[in-house]
């Protein structure tokens, strides 16, 4: 099994970096036009030069604080409407319908009026972000406690255990396994609303970098910026995993152990 | 230890079960046996208070605290490890968490399950699963079991010897035990006496038989007691009569 993983990941590895090769090649060679598809060494010579420069901490800086503070208040968001749905019928009433429209509609839409409302600094990404993450997390949370094995209920109800430790015991251990399941989700979400937020109207960040490159037909620095921010989401991403695979060791992975 | 008297239970507006009554005396092993439908595990779910009666009343001595309820699931909780689901109802009732978790050990140990206890449900067997599942129930020192099919998703080995070491540890503590199960050779085996309830809806107590295989038992020399084979020839008719079913003669 070890010696197939890592097979698999050698194929993947040269696959990609002869796709890159083939890139170069046809780029450099003007088979395609650079102007439109510049060469991978282009590329990294325009990100390296930002990291050289410094130019672009202060962009990232703005980006991974409204990407973070949009991931961890929408996930506490997310949580206690959540958990106030599931367990307060009114609530439910009243939440269901506001966060199925939400749930419909592609949630980035909103970021021009995130800008008019909390103006173009900060605030109006961090939102965005919100947004995009509480309404995923919500439906993790609600449909967690609403799917809850009613099996485990009645055995703690049989134990002796009442509404606390069914809480305890039962509600927030579930609802912990679908909220964790949906974190690397979470994850992507945030830093789009945070770029997209930026892309929109910003006077720093990834998304304004972006938005500036796209402005001056800068196809080396708008690809340079893409690759950055993928690397990022997916470093997260690994570490999401990471969480998931520990807080979640008791799931059950791989065929079942026998009868007996 | 147990009585119900006139148990009305019922999910729509036709009652599941009808004025059922039973008791189990102290030290009794009670079967209750019955087709499919007929409402067994509503009565055990209504005896341990999952489900509210119409009307009917269910006594226990020494109230809910002295009943132990194992499901026909194992139902341990997957997050929490096999000490720590045995621990859990002894930390319900109090008990520091320390203690409970030496007190699991020992259930554990008693149960054949030594150096297992760190282990998470999906990282046992069935039979390990069922037994960490007992172990929680014994720890408890239930005076009255109620076992809904408990060993029925077990193969059949398994199934035997874990029968035959609750039935043993049943003898030995002198707990009573109302059984829920659809084998009628395994009432008969275990039991002291065995309810048959008709055809649901509105079940009733068919018939009540009392068994005469002296204790201790063992499940496979009691097969062979002259009174074990006609009164599973009555329970299968008295239940084929019951459903309108044609007999089953050859398969006793």
């Amino acid at each position: 099994m070890r010696t197939y993983v890592e097979k698999l990941w050698v194929r993947r590895l040269v696959s990609l970096l002869f796709l890159t090769f083939v890139w170069e090649v046809l780029s450099r060679t003007g088979v395609i036009n650079p102007f439109y598809a510049p060469a991978p060494s282009e590329i990294l010579r325009v990100v390296v030069t930002l990291f050289i420069e410094g130019t672009i901490f202060s962009h990232l800086e703005v980006t991974f604080t409204a990407a973070l503070a949009g991931l961890v208040f929408g996930l506490a968001l997310g949580i206690l409407l959540g958990f106030a749905a599931a367990l307060i019928p009114i609530v439910a009433d009243v939440l269901e319908p506001v966060m199925m429209i939400l749930n419909a509609i592609p949630r980035v839409i909103m970021a021009p009026l995130f800008v008019i409302w909390l103006g173009i600094e900060l605030p109006s990404k961090v939102a965005l972000a919100v947004v995009l993450v509480a309404v995923l997390i919500f439906f993790a949370v609600y449909s967690g406690i609403k799917d809850v094995n009613q099996l485990f209920v009645d055995r703690v109800r049989t134990l002796g255990g009442g509404r606390m430790i069914l809480l305890r015991e039962v509600y927030i251990p579930s609802v912990t396994a679908w909220v964790l399941g949906s974190l690397k989700v979470a994850v992507g979400f945030a830093f789009t609303g945070a770029v997209v937020g930026e892309f929109v109207a910003a006077t720093r960040g990834l998304g304004y970098l972006l938005q500036f490159a796209q402005s001056t037909y800068n196809a080396a620095l708008t690809m340079g910026l893409i690759f950055l921010i993928m690397t990022f989401v997916l470093l997260l991403f690994i570490c999401a995993e990471a969480l998931e695979r520990r807080l979640l060791r008791w799931r059950e992975h791989g065929p079942h152990p026998s009868n007996g | 230890m147990l009585r119900v008297l006139d148990l009305v239970l019922g999910y729509s507006y036709e009652p599941v079960v009808e004025k059922v009554s039973l008791e189990v005396s102290n030290g009794k092993f009670v079967s209750l046996v019955g087709p499919s439908g007929s409402g067994k595990t509503s009565v055990l779910r209504a005896i341990n208070g999952l489900l509210t009666p119409r009307s009917g009343r269910v006594e226990v001595d020494g109230g809910q605290e002295s009943l132990g309820f194992l499901f026909q699931d194992d139902a341990l909780l997957p997050w929490r490890t096999a000490r720590e689901n045995v621990a859990l109802g002894l930390r319900i009732r109090k008990m520091s968490k320390s203690t409970a978790l030496a007190e699991a050990d020992a259930w554990l140990n008693r149960l054949g399950l030594e150096g297992f206890g760190s282990r998470y449900p999906h990282e046992l067997s069935g039979g390990q699963r069922k037994r960490v599942a007992i172990a929680q129930i014994l720890a408890l020192k239930p005076k009255l079991l109620l076992m809904d099919e408990p060993f029925a998703s077990l193969d059949a080995i398994v199934r035997t010897r874990i029968t035959q070491e609750l039935l043993n540890w049943v003898e030995r503590e002198h707990l009573s035990v109302l059984l829920v199960t659809h084998d009628l050779e395994e009432a008969i085996t275990v039991s002291d006496t065995v309810y048959l309830l008709s055809q649901g809806p509105r079940a009733r107590v068919q018939t009540t038989y009392e068994v005469s295989i002296p204790r201790p038992r063992d499940i496979f020399a009691c097969r062979r007691h002259p009174s074990f084979a006609p009164l599973l020839e009555r329970l299968w008719k008295d239940m084929s009569d019951g459903m309108g079913a044609p007999r089953v003669e050859a398969a006793i």
